[in-house]
């Protein structure tokens, strides 16, 4: 990275505006001069402090972003208890406690991926297909102008209509669906509604693109996962690594097959990552949370794993900060988006090298 | 009117060295140990090894505040232990007192500074290792500046600094003794070379790209999370402790809490997620124990508000304790092996 960044994009996070404004284009990446810069002043809060567009593939190209940061506060899709709509909140919150520049990458990812965030999707009080409308098309107009999508919820139902926006988007190719949860989720159907937080995988494989071969399932764990769930990855032969395997492999070789699984012959690739998968002890603030889980330390592991393939579309959800302890919960969901931006960076800086 | 009663507590503090803060807590005492004050001659009659000094003092964070309630808390913690360790089969009793704590003038940190490094100062000429509570981080810098000036330039100190950041800001916001710097100011002591520093447990992005860069320039050698979960925390201590005590008459273990994973230390300032668990740090502990000597240990950053049931704070006094422990083994302080419970008569 030169010691100067460009200057064409507005990269001054809004925080640092008006009179006592910090002037230099990388001032952001550095200690703050006049004051304590954008670190704890919320203000308007963004992800990463990074400009607000509108989820419009117009105004997405004409900045230039290559990834947008998109909220869904949506918890209507749940069938355990609620909270969740307030994840979007709690990452953008997590996010003030941070710089932009991680040193363990040496890149500014604000400046290096044109980060915007592009706001929450609004959505419909009881009545889910209305909402994941608006999912579906605020995730499109996300692709469509050119972004990756790091989408935050929200229940685990969003992935239903995010994963369909990714699929008719490349409708001509395959793609593929990792699913990193606690739970299963491959419910056919959950007293008779088709749609909710426990068939993210259920209905990744109904997309007409998106096979049994590419799909794959990392962290499952105790008694919240019926027969039929499992019933699902056997009969199907979907990939299915339990807790139990990644405990005995170590996350990086079960995060490698899920990648190399989902990227094997796809044109692109949704993840979906439940916070549940997370232990319980370091991610108390999720809306069920489980013993026996990954830590945080091996979550980062998988961030940065996770970078290293790249993912058309990054989903968190069931992050629910009512239930956080010391905002250990926020911070940790905002450094798996973070490492996995960073390692993204540093493959990506490493291929254009090459 | 009494005559014979003096009511200077019913205003608004006057300044000086009582009594400016309405909030100094009472007397409950590190380890149930005996309450000396912090002057030198008292300290040497005590006879001990250690002296706990409480440092209340947040006004160098550049964050969440709530780490004045550090060194309270901090004693609390250690109402919960014998002072017989087991493991290492030693008695911690009357090896400690407490000296209270350092009064906070409150909205004047240069003074409370000075304050801070004149008590460091006391323990230090009276012979004994201060274990100084804070806090938040920015006391690391007055107690370093304490030793050095004890020590004289002639002298070498070796120094050990846990964190998540690397706290190496020359300046922020145009402050030059915030949390943020305290890397930065101990480096620039006459007796600190930068062979003698290792800073471990660096990770996530509250390391801005000046703090890396000083790391270059002063040639500060920084053990970074991804480094110790690939090459394991004993390699990593072992070469930490080889800068810190080999070639070096003073050492200064410098611990803010956040370097533990946010799991196992919910109660600091900036819990921080992908840090060390508690049985690595209990590891960590006994490696440092077992060099037999420490000049300063210091503790900050604790932050009660936002502990859960407690672990934090008695963490911080297992690690504190343990060192003792520890050293005390290493240095052959073991108790007779013969020694049994009374019987009841």
């Amino acid at each position: 990275m030169g010691t100067r960044l460009s200057n064409t994009w507005e990269i001054v996070p809004h925080q640092h505006k008006g009179p006592a404004q910090h002037g230099d284009p990388d001032d952001h990446i550095r200690s703050p001069r006049l004051h304590n810069g954008a670190f704890k002043a919320r203000g308007l809060a963004t992800f990463m402090g990074a400009p607000y567009c509108p989820a419009d593939r117009r105004a997405i190209r004409k900045v230039g972003a290559k990834v947008c940061f998109l909220g869904v506060p949506w918890d209507q899709g749940q069938v355990v208890r609620a909270g969740t709509s307030s994840g979007p909140a709690g990452i953008r919150e997590a996010s003030t406690q941070y710089f932009s520049y991680m040193f363990e990458y040496d890149v500014d990812l604000l400046t290096f991926f044109r980060v915007v965030d592009c706001g929450d999707v609004p959505i419909v009080p009881g009545n889910n297909d209305r909402s994941h409308q608006y999912i579906y098309d605020y995730v499109t107009e996300c692709l469509a102008g050119g972004a990756k999508v790091l989408l935050c919820g929200g229940d685990h139902s969003v992935p239903i209509p995010s994963a369909r926006a990714l699929s008719d988007f490349h409708k001509k190719r395959k793609i593929g669906y990792i699913h990193i949860d606690c739970h299963l989720d491959s419910a056919p159907d959950w007293g008779g509604i088709i749609n909710t937080n426990c068939s993210g995988p259920s209905r990744a494989l109904d997309l007409p693109n998106c096979s049994a071969a590419n799909i794959a399932h990392m962290g499952s764990r105790n008694g919240l996962n019926p027969k039929d769930w499992v019933d699902f990855f056997v009969d199907n032969e979907v990939r299915l690594l339990p807790m139990r395997e990644v405990v005995e492999r170590g996350v990086e070789a079960c995060t490698r097959e899920i990648f190399d699984r989902a990227w094997n012959g796809t044109g692109a690739v949704y993840v979906s990552w439940d916070t549940d998968s997370l232990d319980a002890s370091c991610m108390p603030g999720t809306t069920a949370p489980e013993c026996f889980g990954i830590k945080a330390r091996e979550a980062i592991q998988i961030a940065r794993i996770a970078g290293t393939y790249g993912a058309d579309i990054l989903e968190i959800s069931e992050l629910c900060p009512m239930f956080d302890v010391s905002q250990m919960s926020i911070k940790l969901a905002c450094c798996m988006l973070y490492h996995y931006l960073g390692s993204r960076a540093q493959t990506l800086r490493a291929q254009a090298e090459t | 009117m009494n005559p014979a009663k003096t009511y200077g507590h019913l205003f608004s503090p006057q300044g000086g060295d009582l009594a400016d803060n309405y909030r100094a807590p009472g007397q409950i005492t590190f380890l149930r140990s005996e309450h000396v004050p912090l002057k030198a001659e008292a300290l040497r009659k005590a006879g001990v090894r250690f002296a706990f000094i409480g440092v209340p003092f947040d006004e160098g964070n550049i964050g969440k505040p709530g780490s004045e309630e550090g060194p309270r808390e901090f004693r609390l913690a250690s109402q919960e232990y014998f002072p017989y360790w087991f493991e290492y089969q030693v008695d911690l009793n009357g090896t400690a007192v407490d000296c209270g704590d350092v009064q906070m003038p409150k909205v004047n940190p240069g003074l409370a500074r000075e304050r801070i490094y004149q008590a460091v100062r006391a323990a230090l000429a009276a012979g004994v290792t201060p274990i100084v509570c804070g806090g938040d981080r920015s006391i690391s810098i007055s107690v370093a500046r304490a030793l050095s000036d004890h020590l004289g330039e002639t002298k070498r100190i070796g120094y050990l600094h846990f964190g998540a950041q690397l706290d190496l800001a020359d300046s922020w916001a145009g402050e030059r003794n915030l949390s943020t710097c305290a890397l930065a100011r101990i480096t620039e002591l006459p007796n600190v070379k930068p062979e003698h520093v290792a800073h471990v447990g660096a990770r996530n992005s509250l390391n801005p790209k000046d703090w890396i860069d000083l790391a270059r320039e002063r040639g500060l050698r920084y053990f970074p999370m991804f480094e110790i979960l690939e090459r394991g925390v004993d390699t990593v201590a072992a070469e930490a402790i080889e800068r810190v005590w080999n070639g070096t008459d003073a050492q200064h273990l410098s611990f803010n809490f956040n370097v533990m994973d946010a799991s196992a230390a919910p109660g600091v300032t900036a819990a921080e997620p992908g840090g060390l668990e508690a049985r690595e740090m209990i590891r960590i502990a006994d490696l440092l124990g077992r060099q037999g000597k420490v000049s300063v240990i210091e503790v900050s950053e604790l932050c009660p508000i936002f502990d859960v049931s407690g672990t934090t704070s008695r963490l911080a006094v297992c690690i504190v304790l343990r060192i003792m422990a520890a050293m005390a083994k290493a240095r052959g302080e073991t108790v007779d092996p013969s020694l049994r419970r009374a019987r009841p008569s």
